[in-house]
């Protein structure tokens, strides 16, 4: 056994210093679209058809991105037709009705010491390996102060991924509603917040606010590791979240 | 260097074969421009044909394929093996008021859920097949109601719920006080959805049941009339993990019908980025089986090189799981020879790790204890199952589609070896795997410096219409896209048969007689996808 | 003044009374009467056997005088009365009980011939108890044997019934005649067959006949008792009766045996040797070893509650074998100690196995069957019958406030007492077999838990316990009135104790109350010779004579004080223990009342997995509950695989997978079987000489004429 634990120590601390420092490794996240001024006034068209989700609106001088329906798939960004600018950053989760801030804050309790429970709903493997990461040691939630639990019945939060598939429904409403309160869900992935490519359709719900209240979304697809733990700290009050330009939690009164 | 000792069976002896067996099938028998033989039969001679096909010529089960075409039901059955004909398609053709197909799972038992796919998707009812129904379409559905059909509206929801109130879950022991465990499909810290019966009288699981389809998100219905850039989304996105892969074996058919050839470099290219996604896969894998039998340094050791390897895939490509990579005609981006050096120096390097990982973990016996034994596949088993991939090779099918169908660069640059073991249990899936990532990380190091000069994509073409099938050697196994283009450019019918789906078929198998704390070793040593296998 | 012989007379009329009714009245009013009969049957009995047991009345009777049998006398002494005293005790929720239970019955087998026979039996059983000679004793055990054998054939049509009882029958019978040889040896020495002339006889018998006396009455009452080897019937005659009929069988017949073992070893021929002893505590721990096992993997709830009715007996046994060895050592407070616990055991015993009778039989008069698999959820349904169920199932895991635990605890206590015993081999024996006990007494626990939980609590497994409907309320009171009883003897030891001693103190002729409870619970520390003054400050400041105020007499400590050589000292008290659980119980709720007054409780559905429903076919069966036991054990099981097969069709499509096991019976495989085997082999031979010719037959008829000259001549 005490080859492994030698093993352990020789191969060093890999864990990332987020949030407390920024992280610059190259890889650590894929980036996304970001507010671009127009180039060609006369292209409005190209780039509602170039986007596959509608995720480009040209409106007046600028293409406003829908974070929410973007899937990374570069083709506004690549090659010939880079029309849009490109952001390399990661802290993208937001809230999804910045009005009722002061009620989504979990409270300090649960800031430092939250569970949490990832449910499936159809999600592509991408987003639930990228949650997987979490656990692991290159980001390790755990020093956060975050756990991950098998039962929703220990659960604060419910970590959702996928388009809401018709069979999984029923699950995810049982899961909610097992879980005690107080109670928050996350949606992850660009498919859990509008259906992504498989959209609503005979089989899939699409966005995961047509079944159960959400309360952080973190766009991507996959949203890389770090966006997540940034969702989670944006729930717990300890980040302020993406493009809302509210105050931060810190100085809200925490409520359940 | 797979150099077969047998002699592989010839053209001739595929004709010949048929001929003696059914005289006058000679005239439904042609050799297409690819090498792959088609032929067209009557309902009379399909089973045996099948079954001539799988159990005397060793050909496998690729996939059943059926459209729903104006007047008729089309069926496609197709074989793939090692013979001098690769690919077998054995057509059948039905008017549209027969529903009643022969079965041929009796014989061609690889086919069975497939059957029952057809079943619950067309309504199309197998004579013959014992366990029809429940399968993709749940107990919500009312019968009668079946998505794949034409006059079914994909586009909006479908209000169904009208829950059978007499269905229960099929049980199989029949014993004293025996009673069955329901797993799913919410649990675990991070499985897919995914549910199981594991059936015991108390002490032994005797029996698993696996029912699936709790992700079905229907992408073959989706496709039907849409363009294929908006095709090769779902085809890449379906199944996130093996995506690169995926959307390569859609891009050949889309090639094939279009008879286009990508560049030299973008050829070299897609090897490099499908064996980059292997390579990763296999590390997430093996993470994953140490972290079933808790050995928690060995499952950091591995997830750390998955986490690089997925920083170098966003380095190398700009997306961490090769999203948007593939296009049809090569690749949407191209890289620089600095890129290329880092590539193959950050390969080596984690290869080398691979290596003192799995030098440790083969002379750790605790570890050893726990997957050896365990989860056993017999060769016969995986061979009727027509089971795919890492868990066929650890049970002794000797079958890698990069050596039996090669393809691209596969064909003549590069040569695979094919990791084969024999006993059928975890550890042989575990050796399996180290030594295809041993391989992967070869390739790549050896193709990163030998990159040929050029375009990386074809100009753009012309969408002709048509139909051809393209294939590749994922990193959990065989994986078939069909794809069938209409005159206006528009995909007129797409099926993907995944490799999950073929190997879901032969888990029970392996969770046959177990105790139930080894439920997570053998879920873990194969590695399976629900997102891949539910589409 | 009361005067026995005349409540024993009136009970005797009562009984034939009933008797006589229940033969002419009409099936609905039959049961009536027959309820009411039996509890004014069981009021007297109780009020005679009562006085003798309290107000120390003694009754002896010398009814004839017969020609070549001597005296033909009914004598009760406080044996005999404790024994007649539990009899009724129990008897009377059983009589009530009745009411409800036989309407099942009514038009498919005879009403009449129940209350007949049932009523005789009751009466049976009293004079067994109150005989006091020889002659009278076996004809009432006769009597006895051949109604509870009727009784339980009550359901004749029945095959398995049938043979149940014809087992039950001719292993009494094959017992009666080994107790009875026994018997006859000693009055071999003795003027007439009085018990009391027996006594007297005891010195003129040697030690080859002690011991055949002893070997015979010991396992020749212990096939009464269910005591291995002679054990098979009971596995088989309990499921077979009627619940009722059961209950009599577990709670009064049973005993029998053990009184039967008593009065002659204990009482008319004192065990001489400590090998004795130590027989009948191997005997008796093998028995609660094996009967427990076979109750824990049994799903049958009758036949697991037969197995588990073994078991007591066998700790019933190994306490009076431990009796025996103390008295045969010359520790004669020891042995009474030993002998006290062993009747305090009994009497627990029938009140809590009657107890378990009762309520298996209202699951299975309102379910229907006896297998616990099939059940599930009926405290939901049958809510009054899960509770006394639950009381009388902690009863018999021995868990504190009530009777069983204070059991347990003084048979475990009085086997460490061994420490007192020179001999090497008796020491490691008592070890041994207390081992074996506390094995016993851990199993215990885990059958019941999974008789109460599987029947009870989780899904209903079934339509028909799905559809199940509380009991009535007779069935109701009468399990309620065993529930109180098995309660109360759990928190009075101290005042049950000493009624016990009266009866034991005759046997080893000085009494143990004072060793067992402790004698200073007064204002005052009283000085009592045997305890020194030290022993009795030092008890006296650890508290014990908290609430002496409060209870008079004895109070509420019962003590296993150390010897010399081992002067560690064991106390218990149920009765703190009981207080104490209220008041934190109580406590706990009112405080989390309290504190959390304002907090919302939101009651789930269990959290499934997210599956759509739960069906019972997912949930824990008895079988998979047992099963580690089952595989652990299995040397003693033996199970032989009787189907495992596997069916397919068309090659792959696995349809079905059959398993089945059947335990054997390990008394069966060891013993009956051989015996039947070389008996049949036996016959066989002889069977030999049937040739069917009429020359052969001839020349037998001369050779017995010859032997028969020659023999004649020889003396």
């Amino acid at each position: 056994m005490s080859k492994w634990v030698l093993l352990g120590i020789r191969s060093g601390t890999k864990t990332t210093r987020y949030p407390s420092h920024t992280e610059s490794a190259a890889g650590i996240s894929p980036g996304r679209p970001k507010d671009t001024l127009m180039a060609d006034k006369n292209a409005q068209a190209l780039i509602r058809d170039l986007c596959p989700t509608g995720a480009l609106n040209p409106k007046n001088d600028r293409i406003a991105v829908d974070y929410r329906r973007c899937i990374s798939c570069r083709r506004c960004a690549r090659g010939a037709s880079t029309l849009v600018d490109w952001e390399e950053s990661w802290e993208w989760a937001s809230l999804s009705a910045p009005d009722l801030n002061a009620s989504s804050a979990l409270g300090s309790p649960f800031s430092q010491s939250l569970h949490i429970r990832v449910l499936d709903a159809g999600a592509c493997r991408a987003c639930l390996s990228e949650i997987e990461q979490l656990g692991k040691p290159y980001y390790n939630i755990h020093r956060l102060g975050f756990f991950m639990t098998p039962t929703p019945r220990h659960a604060d939060v419910l970590l959702v991924a996928g388009p809401v598939a018709d069979n999984m429904r029923l699950p995810l409403e049982k899961a909610y509603d097992a879980m005690p309160t107080p109670k928050r869900v996350v949606a992850v992935g660009a498919c859990a917040l509008s259906g992504g490519v498989f959209g609503p359709s005979f089989t899939s719900y699409g966005s995961l606010k047509n079944v159960i209240p959400v309360d952080v979304e973190i766009p991507g697809c996959p949203p890389p590791p770090l966006a997540i733990i940034h969702g989670l700290l944006v729930l717990t009050g300890r980040r302020p979240p993406a493009e809302s330009g509210a105050t931060s939690f810190l100085d809200r009164r925490s409520g359940t | 260097m797979n150099q077969s000792h047998i002699a592989r069976p010839t053209r001739k002896d595929l004709m010949d074969g048929i001929c003696s067996r059914w005289p006058g099938m000679e005239a439904n028998t042609r050799i297409e421009e690819d090498g792959s033989a088609l032929i067209t039969c009557d309902i009379a001679t399909l089973r045996e044909l099948c079954e001539w096909l799988f159990c005397e010529n060793n050909y496998a089960f690729a996939t059943l394929i059926v459209e729903d075409e104006e007047a008729d039901w089309l069926f496609r059955y197709i074989f793939y093996g090692d013979a001098e004909v690769g690919v077998v398609h054995v057509c059948m053709k039905q008017p549209k008021s027969n529903t009643v197909a022969p079965s041929i799972s009796a014989g061609v038992h690889a086919a069975d859920w497939h059957e029952r796919e057809v079943e619950d998707l067309f309504g199309i009812s197998f004579e013959g097949h014992p366990r029809l129904g429940d399968f993709v379409l749940h107990e919500e559905w009312p019968e009668g109601v079946n998505p794949m059909k034409k006059d079914f509206d994909a586009s909006k929801p479908y209000m169904h719920r009208q829950v059978d109130p007499e269905w229960r879950p099929l049980r199989i022991l029949e014993a004293q006080g025996a009673f069955m465990m329901p797993i799913g499909p919410v649990y675990s810290d991070y499985a897919e959805a995914c549910q199981f019966f594991l059936e015991t009288v108390g002490e032994d699981v005797v029996r698993t049941t696996p029912r699936i389809f709790y992700k079905f998100r229907g992408v073959e219905k989706l496709a039907e009339n849409q363009p294929v850039e908006r095709v090769l989304l779902m085809a890449e996105r379906f199944s996130g993990a093996s995506a690169f892969a995926h959307s390569l074996a859609f891009c050949r058919a889309v090639e094939k019908i279009s008879g286009l050839e990508p560049p030299p470099r973008g050829q070299v290219l897609r090897v490099l980025f499908a064996e980059l996604e292997r390579l990763r896969h296999h590390v997430g894998a093996i993470a994953g089986i140490c972290g079933s039998t808790a050995l928690a340094v060995a499952t950091s050791q591995a997830s750390i090189l998955e986490e690089e390897l997925l920083r170098l895939s966003c380095i190398m490509s700009g997306h961490r799981y090769l999203f948007g990579v593939n296009r049809p005609g090569g690749i949407s981006i191209d890289v620089t020879s600095d890129q290329c050096k880092m590539l193959g120096d950050s390969v080596r390097s984690i290869a080398s790790d691979l290596k003192n990982l799995f030098d440790m973990l083969r002379l750790s016996s605790s570890f050893l204890d726990r997957i050896e034994e365990v989860g056993i596949v017999s060769t016969e088993n995986a061979l009727s199952y027509g089971l795919v991939g890492p868990v066929a090779r650890g049970s002794g099918i000797a079958r890698d589609l990069r050596n039996i169908l090669p393809y691209g660069p596969y064909k003549s640059q590069i040569a695979c070896q094919t990791a084969l073991e024999t006993e059928g249990d975890g550890y042989a899936r575990l050796r399996v795997l180290f030594r295809e990532a041993e391989e992967s990380a070869n390739i790549i190091c050896r193709l990163s410096s030998e990159l040929p000069p050029g375009d990386v994509a074809s100009p753009e073409f012309r969408l002709k219409a048509g139909q051809a099938l393209g294939w590749v050697e994922a990193p959990l196994g065989a994986a078939f896209h069909w794809v069938s283009i209409g005159e206006e450019g528009a995909v007129k019918r797409y099926r993907v048969t995944p490799p999950s789906f073929m190997n879901w078929h032969g888990f029970h198998l392996a969770a046959e007689n177990f105790a139930f704390q080894d439920f997570p070793i053998v879920m873990a040593t194969f590695g399976l996808s629900n997102a891949e296998c539910d589409r | 003044m009361i005067d026995v012989s005349m409540l024993l007379f009136l009970f005797m009329a009562t009984c034939a009374v009933g008797a006589a009714l229940a033969v002419v009245l009409p099936d609905r009013m039959n049961l009536v009467v027959q309820t009411v009969v039996g509890i004014v049957a069981s009021a007297i009995a109780l009020a005679a056997s009562g006085a003798v047991l309290l107000l120390g009345l003694s009754f002896d009777i010398n009814l004839w005088r017969l020609p070549g049998l001597g005296p033909i006398s009914l004598h009760m002494d406080r044996i005999s009365a404790l024994f007649v005293f539990v009899t009724a005790l129990v008897y009377l929720p059983i009589s009530l009980f009745s009411v409800e239970y036989m309407e099942k019955y009514v038009g498919r087998y005879s009403i009449k011939f129940f209350g007949f026979f049932s009523h005789l039996l009751f009466a049976s059983i009293v004079l067994t108890l109150a005989a006091g000679d020889v002659a009278s004793f076996l004809f009432a055990w006769e009597l006895m044997t051949i109604l509870s054998y009727l009784l339980v054939t009550y359901e004749h049509r029945e095959e398995e019934v049938t043979s149940a009882g014809y087992l039950l029958l001719s292993m009494s019978e094959v017992g009666t005649f080994a107790a009875a040889l026994g018997l006859l040896i000693i009055a071999g020495s003795a003027d007439n067959l009085s018990f009391s002339a027996l006594r007297n006889a005891s010195s003129g018998i040697g030690e080859a006949a002690r011991w055949g006396v002893f070997l015979l009455t010991f396992f020749g009452f212990g096939v009464k008792a269910g005591l291995i080897p002679g054990s098979s019937w009971l596995p088989r005659a309990h499921p077979a009766a009627p619940a009722n009929c059961s209950a009599v069988l577990s709670g009064v017949i049973l005993n029998l045996g053990i009184y039967g073992i008593v009065r002659v070893n204990a009482d008319l021929l004192p065990a001489s040797h400590a090998s004795q002893g130590i027989v009948a505590l191997i005997v008796g721990s093998l028995s609660a070893l094996i009967g427990i096992l076979y109750a824990t993997i049994d799903n049958d709830m009758k036949r697991m509650l037969a197995h588990s009715s073994i078991e007591n007996m066998g700790i019933i046994t190994a306490c009076l074998g431990a009796g025996f060895v103390f008295l045969a050592s010359g520790q004669s407070a020891l042995a009474g100690i030993a002998f006290v616990v062993a009747f305090y055991h009994t009497v627990n015993h029938s009140l809590y196995k009657a107890l378990l009778f009762l309520g298996a039989g209202a699951v299975d008069s309102k379910v229907g069957g006896r297998n616990m698999n099939r059940f599930g959820g009926l405290i939901k349904r049958m809510p009054w019958t899960s509770a006394w169920f639950l009381i009388g199932a902690l009863s018999i895991a021995a868990l504190p406030p009530f009777n069983g635990f204070v059991t347990e605890w003084l048979t475990l206590q009085t086997l460490l007492q061994s420490a007192v015993l020179s001999a090497k081999g008796l020491k490691i024996a008592f070890a041994l077999c207390g081992a074996m006990l506390a094995l016993t007494a851990a199993l215990a626990v885990t059958c019941f838990v999974k008789a109460y939980g599987m029947s009870f609590l989780g899904m209903p497994r079934s339509k028909a316990a799905e559809s199940a409907a509380e009991a009535k309320s007779p069935t109701i009171v009468s399990m309620a009135m065993l529930a109180a009883l098995c309660f109360i003897f759990g928190i009075t030891p101290t005042y049950v104790i000493p009624v016990i001693d009266g009866a034991v103190s005759p046997v080893v002729h000085q009494s143990v109350t004072d060793e067992l409870v402790p004698p200073f619970f007064s204002g005052n520390k009283t000085k009592n010779p045997k305890f020194s003054d030290a022993f009795m400050a030092e008890f006296h400041d650890l508290g014990a004579q908290v609430g002496s105020s409060v209870l008079p007499g004895r109070g509420l400590v019962v003590l296993h004080q150390g010897t010399a050589r081992n002067p560690v000292i064991f106390a218990m008290s149920t009765s703190y223990t009981f207080v104490v659980l209220a008041i934190l119980i109580i406590g706990s709720v009112l405080v989390i009342r309290l504190l959390f007054r304002n907090r919302v409780v939101l009651r789930k559905p269990v959290w499934d997995g997210g599956i759509r429903r739960l069906f019972p076919e997912m949930t824990y069966t008895a079988t998979g509950f047992s099963n580690p036991v089952r595989v652990i054990f299995e040397a003693i099981f033996r199970p032989s695989m009787s189907e495992n097969t596997r069916e397919t069709i068309s090659g792959h499509f696995r349809t079905a997978i059959r398993n089945g096991r059947e335990e054997t019976y390990v008394v069966d495989r060891a013993l009956v079987n051989p015996l039947i085997r070389s008996s049949q082999w036996l016959a066989g031979l002889i069977g030999l000489i049937h040739s069917a010719r009429v020359n052969a037959y001839a020349g037998y008829v001369l050779l017995t004429l010859l032997a028969f000259l020659v023999i004649q001549t020889l003396i």
